[in-house]
């Protein structure tokens, strides 16, 4: 009887060790994992595709929006250092034609004037001329010839200003290309 | 069952508690007290699913460098403690001025064999080593100040050390050195 009892003491035993030494290995392997894992890391919360950007400052720069057939995929949103904006839009294979959108209302609500910056291109010329409209100006940002131009508006005191977005060009564009305009005050 | 791996196991999972905890802590304390923001990302890239980001890098350095600290502080005043304790308890068999000293000093009570082994110095040197070494590697990629990863690498040199002499008085109670006694 005491013999039958040592012998599964000892096929216990045989089948334990394994268990033991692997678990002994996940003992000082698990604190090293951990440790490196929960250091913490730098990492930007993630830019969700805004409506509006609200500054600390005097002003606010709202996205428009609404469904359009050559301009999607609007975005707005806040760049690392403080005051700059980039707004970036898909604009989609059209005819030879003018098109235009309102993309951005912005609001100064200080008591001095505030100048904006607005500096936008497509990575790839496509002969079309892409302009700003504001007030029934128009402000080209780049030009059929590939030439992009930085504009300065100014906005009033307590005033709002609509920007559209203007593409035109005398040829059909078979294929989409990517808006991006960078918005800085001075 | 070999009664070595149970008890390494039995004292390894103290050093290993203490290492993750002392880290996780460190980094919420220091956070705490310095009043900085974190937040908790759950985008699934490392092995866990849950990592504490900063938005800034400054912060970031900061945080990793002090928890690390806490965590070496945290296993390496224990490790040395045993150390010195076996050091102690074991030149006092050898030297007759060391029991005079520690009488004088009145610790002989505290010199005992109790947690004297050096299977027990060994795994909380390992320990103290791999915390090191993640120091040092947190230093090397600019995860934390090069002096924390300096500090790191003299510890875990000392605990090298402090293991090779732990072994060197072991062996010596088998193998005694010849000169002391002749």
């Amino acid at each position: 009887m005491q013999n039958k009892t040592s012998k599964i003491k000892d096929i216990g035993a045989k089948i334990l060790e394994p268990v033991i030494i692997v678990a002994l290995v996940l003992v000082f392997v698990i604190p090293i994992l951990s440790v490196i894992n929960i250091s913490p890391i730098t990492r930007q919360l993630k830019k969700l595709d805004v409506l509006g950007v609200t500054t600390q400052s005097s002003y606010v720069i709202d996205l428009v929006e609404g469904k359009h057939r050559v301009f999607t995929s609007e975005k707005l949103r806040e760049l690392e250092n403080k005051d700059t904006f980039e707004y970036t839009t898909n604009i989609g294979k059209r005819s030879g034609d003018r098109y235009s959108k309102p993309i951005l209302k912005i609001r100064n609500k200080g008591a001095e004037s505030k100048t904006f910056i607005f500096d936008g291109s497509t990575a790839v010329n496509t002969k079309s001329n892409i302009l700003l409209n504001i007030e029934n100006k128009s402000y080209k940002l780049q030009g059929d010839n590939g030439i992009t131009h930085t504009q300065e508006i100014v906005v009033k005191p307590n005033s709002e200003i609509t920007i559209f977005l203007v593409v035109e060009s005398l040829n059909s564009i078979q294929f989409s290309e990517e808006f991006k305009m960078n918005i800085s005050t001075k | 069952m070999s009664k070595l791996l149970r008890k390494t196991l039995r004292i390894a999972i103290w050093p290993a508690i203490i290492m993750i905890a002392a880290k996780f802590l460190g980094i919420l304390g220091v956070s705490a007290l310095y009043n900085l923001n974190y937040y908790i990302d759950n985008q699934v890239e490392g092995i866990y699913s849950v990592q504490i980001c900063y938005t800034d890098p400054a912060s970031t350095i900061f945080v990793n460098s002090m928890s690390n600290i806490i965590m070496l502080a945290m296993l390496g005043i224990p490790t040395f403690y045993l150390m010195i304790r076996t050091l102690l308890y074991q030149t006092t068999f050898q030297n007759p001025r060391t029991i005079v000293k520690i009488t004088k000093l009145n610790l002989l009570k505290w010199i005992t064999k109790k947690g004297t082994s050096f299977l027990q110095i060994f795994i909380w040197s390992s320990f103290l080593v791999i915390a090191s070494t993640i120091t040092v590697a947190h230093s090397i990629q600019g995860n934390g100040y090069s002096w924390t990863g300096q500090m790191a690498f003299v510890i875990g040199i000392l605990a090298i050390w402090g293991t090779m002499k732990t072994y060197q008085l072991e062996t010596d109670k088998i193998y005694p050195k010849e000169n002391i006694y002749y």
